[in-house]
């Protein structure tokens, strides 16, 4: 893509596309856009028409309440080009989200997941070319709330990068100065590979357990053997980030480790949430394939076992409508 | 012979609406709402083998309408205290004992209680449960009783009563000459089923639809089998086999009563079906990992529950 000069204290801002306005891709939207950064949501009719009408509802503890006018499009091959696609989506909804953002996506689009474990890639990859998809997370809390609000808690930060290692192209580098500009934390990680891995064995970990126990993170400690199953989750989590070439570094590991078998803690992973609603979970992403890659690389993975199966029972029981 | 129920739940009530109608002489000790509510409307059973509204008569106090010559306890493991408090007043020199509770602790508390020559062994082998209304609703398509003596001995003649009572009134079971060995082989089994189906949160069926679910099962079964054998009671091949079978109908609802306790948010008998299982592991050196992911589940339900956290939502 041709650029024209920049002149010195005028830049040319990147343009952002972001598949829907959840509490993910909501929250980190709504940020940038009220820092003046070009962000149009793509969002599905009804979204759209409550967002056109309401505009988007932010609630946060932290950053504040809004109300924004934001840009909002139900095509996304309107109001392109984008450099910059930032996909937010559940892993079991992956297959229409790719179909709704593919009339976007062009020559000079970096398509940014923010999804999940690694199952994603392999599916982006094959669809628009490896190329084209960074590495990306979120460590954003929150949920929606009954009118589509986004309710925002706890951490704001995101993580993205070239997952190959090289120096980012410059729609990462732009998208950093605007996350900066809009005073959120993280931004551009030159390892973003291993930023992936170290968010996954912490989910892998709490999504696991708090499934299979049905309870928070302080529940689980409450029980005689509850923080050292923790613990054996997460570190059957870092023998697979370390088999596959990812070892965490023991401080993230202690920290993690830390964070979980806490007494009274009151994290709990949102999987929890979603099972208890009886929604649809993201269990094959976050727990299958790391116990599939563990079998992969010929480790024991006892307690993630249980945990899918666990899951996997829990599907099985919601799909023949057996759930209260 | 005079026969005292303490509660008129299902189990007991089915068991003690059978006898008297097979002529038996039976007592229910019960609180004064349910005497009430037993007076106005009777006992009602719902049942395949029959439905059946009866006249029955009752107690609240266990040192009313005696001497009995057994004594049976239908509670569930938890309420063990107020249950021995309430029975106390009714046992004589001459009662015999018959628990009818799940796994083995019961009988260390009540011998320690009562002196272990009054306290025989029972098992009950039934699906039923109270509804709102107070009927007692036998669902499963069995109905079987077995009482016996512990050691081995001839049954005293109350205990083989009993038994025979439990033949005229057309229930299955009767007396059993080794009634420690079905009491384990049931104990395996129920062990099992609840371990995994609050656990997994789902039916025998559902667990068996994930990919470990049959293996998982069958590696439960397996450590409970053990426990049995090292405490010298290997089930036999012919109940493991029909465990096995039970445990492993693709599609079945077949579930352990105590997933319906925990989705309620009632009291469970964790600790009496599952750690005391994982407790006799460790005495004789049986390793566990199954149960323990079990049994650290349900310690995870009842702190959650401890904390009125359960059908609120977890975030």
């Amino acid at each position: 893509m041709d650029r024209p000069e920049k002149q010195y204290g005028e830049r040319q801002e990147v343009k952002i596309l972001i598949l829907g306005a959840g509490a993910v891709g909501g929250y980190w939207g709504s940020r940038l856009h009220q820092a003046g950064i070009d962000v149009t949501f793509l969002l599905r009719e009804k979204r759209a028409e409550t967002v056109r009408k309401n505009g988007l509802v932010v609630k946060s503890p932290k950053t504040g309440d809004a109300v924004l006018p934001v840009k909002v499009v139900t095509k996304a091959s309107d109001g392109g080009p984008y450099e910059v696609i930032v996909l937010a989506c559940k892993g079991y909804d992956l297959s229409s989200a790719i179909d709704a953002i593919a009339p976007a996506v062009g020559a000079n689009t970096t398509i940014v997941p923010i999804l999940n474990g690694h199952m994603h890639f392999a599916i982006l990859d094959g669809r628009f070319g490896k190329a084209r998809v960074a590495g990306g997370l979120a460590r954003i809390g929150g949920m929606l709330g009954p009118n589509g609000e986004i309710l925002h808690s706890g951490a704001s930060g995101v993580s993205f990068g070239e997952r190959d290692g090289s120096p980012a192209r410059p729609a990462l580098v732009e998208l950093d100065q605007a996350c900066k500009k809009a005073g959120i934390v993280g931004g551009l990680n030159p390892n973003i590979n291993q930023d992936l891995w170290d968010k996954w064995i912490m989910l892998g970990a709490i999504a696991g357990m708090c499934s299979a126990m049905r309870g928070t993170v302080g529940d689980i400690a409450e029980s005689e053997e509850g923080a050292a199953i923790m613990a054996e989750a997460l570190e059957e989590c870092r023998k697979v980030a370390a088999a596959e070439g990812y070892p965490p570094s023991d401080k993230v590991v202690d920290a993690i480790r830390t964070s979980l078998t806490q007494k009274g803690g009151k994290s709990v992973a949102s999987i929890l949430g979603d099972i208890e609603k009886g929604s649809a979970v993201e269990a094959k992403s976050i727990v299958g394939d790391m116990l599939a890659r563990a079998r992969k690389h010929g480790l024991a993975a006892p307690t993630l076992r249980f945990a899918y199966a666990h899951l996997q029972t829990y599907e099985a029981r919601r799909a023949r409508g057996g759930l209260k | 012979m005079k026969t005292l129920i303490l509660g008129a739940g299902a189990i007991g009530g089915y068991i003690g609406g059978r006898l008297q109608q097979g002529g038996a002489d039976v007592t229910f000790l019960v609180r004064p709402a349910r005497r009430e509510a037993l007076a106005r409307n009777g006992l009602v059973i719902k049942s395949p083998k029959g439905d059946v509204t009866q006249k029955v008569k009752t107690v609240l106090k266990g040192g009313e309408g005696g001497p009995y010559d057994v004594v049976l306890l239908t509670n569930k493991a938890y309420d063990m205290d107020s249950a021995i408090e309430a029975i106390a007043p009714a046992v004589g020199p001459n009662t015999a004992l018959v628990p009818l509770l799940n796994g083995m602790n019961h009988l260390d508390v009540l011998d320690a209680k009562f002196g272990a020559g009054r306290v025989a062994g029972g098992v009950a082998r039934i699906g039923v449960a109270l509804s709102p209304e107070g009927e007692i609703r036998h669902t499963s398509p069995f109905a079987a009783f077995s009482v016996g003596e512990r050691g081995g001995k001839p049954a005293r003649p109350a205990l083989a009563e009993f038994a025979t009572a439990i033949k005229k009134a057309g229930l299955d079971g009767g007396l059993h000459d080794n009634i420690v060995q079905d009491l384990w082989d049931k104990w395996v089994f129920l062990c099992t089923l609840a371990a995994l189906c609050c656990l997994m949160r789902g039916t025998s069926g559902d667990i068996l639809a994930a990919e470990e679910g049959q293996a998982i099962v069958l590696e439960t079964l397996e450590e409970c089998r053990k426990v049995a054998a090292a405490s010298g009671y290997d089930p036999s091949a012919q109940g493991l086999g029909f465990a096995r079978q039970s445990l492993s109908q693709k599609g079945s609802l077949f579930a352990a009563s105590m997933l319906h306790d925990l989705e309620k948010g009632s009291m469970v008998e964790a600790d009496h079906v599952v750690g005391d299982m994982i407790a006799r592991a460790r005495k004789t050196g049986v390793a566990t990992p199954n149960l323990r992911l079990a049994y650290a589940h349900l310690q995870i339900y009842l702190a959650r529950r401890a904390r009125g956290g359960i059908g609120k939502p977890a975030l």
